[in-house]
């Protein structure tokens, strides 16, 4: 490992903002919708019952979708790098699936130097965004349209939203694990969640390809 | 301390590939959005015509109020208050007049205790 001193600004502050709005509003879609889904009462009443709950997760929707639209619309730049970081898919990110970067005890290896996000990240993110769009594209007519769109098309869309939320939330339970709790990666917990910053000699180890290209300011 | 930054450089690639992102969100979203619109306006246009058409069928109808209907009222003259029209007579009541959920069992006992009357 290099010697290298000094914080990585790794995540803005709007970043961080919308990572918080966005995991906020996930988690109240994701107890809302499992509450009402399968009827489970003291779910349901920590929203004041099941109708309640079933509007909580509309308006909650609606909060999942603005917070990241807003972001974008404000954050061009950053939202395109994040784009162009995880749909470049190279060697290295090849090399780290076949290690899983080092997490998994029976998969040996050296692992190869990652860019901003490792490739796991990267497949995360795409998990994320497309799973997000296909939560909204078929959330809203089961919540706007239902009286007036074809009733298979309406059970197509409850099949589709409950599958990809399953899915979801089973890797946003993964990403939890990995960056609050697994002592390798839990490190950048704080970069994230609290101030943006990370220690430069860790994202020298796990990001070295994006740590090269950074610039350094004294401070 | 030594603070460590990205650039702030933006290239050409990043551009195309955000805004293709951003752009084929904003098509898929529309074609959807058109297509529910689209359901919306077909689903009012077909409730209008069902409005038009049961007030035209309606307009059509000779006799359009129940309490002007000459064999309604010949009912009332002949049998639900002889010799007059008064539609809250006691066996309109009791024969016009329907029951529903709990109260049916005892709707047609008083029915069994009633039917020899009616014969």
């Amino acid at each position: 490992m290099s010697e290298v001193r000094g914080k990585v600004l790794k995540h803005g502050e709007q970043t961080r903002t919308m990572h918080w709005v966005h995991l906020v509003a996930f988690i109240i879609l994701a107890l809302t919708g499992i509450g009402f889904y399968f009827n489970i009462g003291f779910i349901n009443n920590m929203f004041g019952g099941g109708a309640n709950a079933s509007m909580v997760h509309r308006w909650a929707g609606v909060v999942f979708v603005v917070g990241p639209a807003l972001y974008i619309l404000l954050n061009f730049e950053r939202f395109a790098r994040f784009v162009d970081t995880i749909t470049t898919i190279t060697k290295d990110d090849i090399g780290w699936l076949k290690t899983m970067g080092g997490y998994i005890p029976f998969l040996k290896g050296e692992v190869p130097p990652q860019d901003k996000y490792n490739a796991g990240q990267k497949m995360l993110g795409l998990i994320i965004i497309i799973g997000c769009l296909l939560l909204i594209l078929t959330g809203f007519p089961m919540w706007l349209w239902r009286a007036v769109v074809p009733p298979a098309f309406l059970a197509f869309c409850y099949s589709v939203h409950f599958w990809v939320a399953a899915i979801l939330i089973l890797a946003v339970c993964g990403h939890f694990f990995l960056a609050a709790i697994h002592p390798k990666s839990r490190v950048e917990f704080a970069s994230m969640m609290i101030d943006g910053y990370i220690d430069a000699e860790i994202s020298a180890h796990h990001n070295e390809k994006w740590f090269n290209t950074l610039e350094e300011v004294k401070e | 301390m030594s603070i460590f930054r990205e650039k702030g450089t933006f290239t050409r690639r990043q551009f195309f590939k955000g805004s293709g992102m951003l752009a084929a969100t904003i098509v898929i979203s529309g074609v959807f959005a058109k297509f529910g619109y689209d359901a919306w306006a077909a689903s009012d246009a077909y409730i209008e015509k069902r409005i038009s058409g049961l007030y035209t069928l309606d307009e059509k109808m000779a006799i359009r109020k129940s309490h002007q209907n000459p064999e309604i009222l010949q009912i009332y003259k002949d049998f639900l208050s002889p010799g007059e029209v008064k539609p809250v007579s006691e066996k309109a009541h009791h024969l016009l007049h329907t029951k529903y959920g709990q109260d049916i069992p005892e709707l047609i006992k008083e029915l069994h205790a009633h039917q020899h009357d009616a014969a």
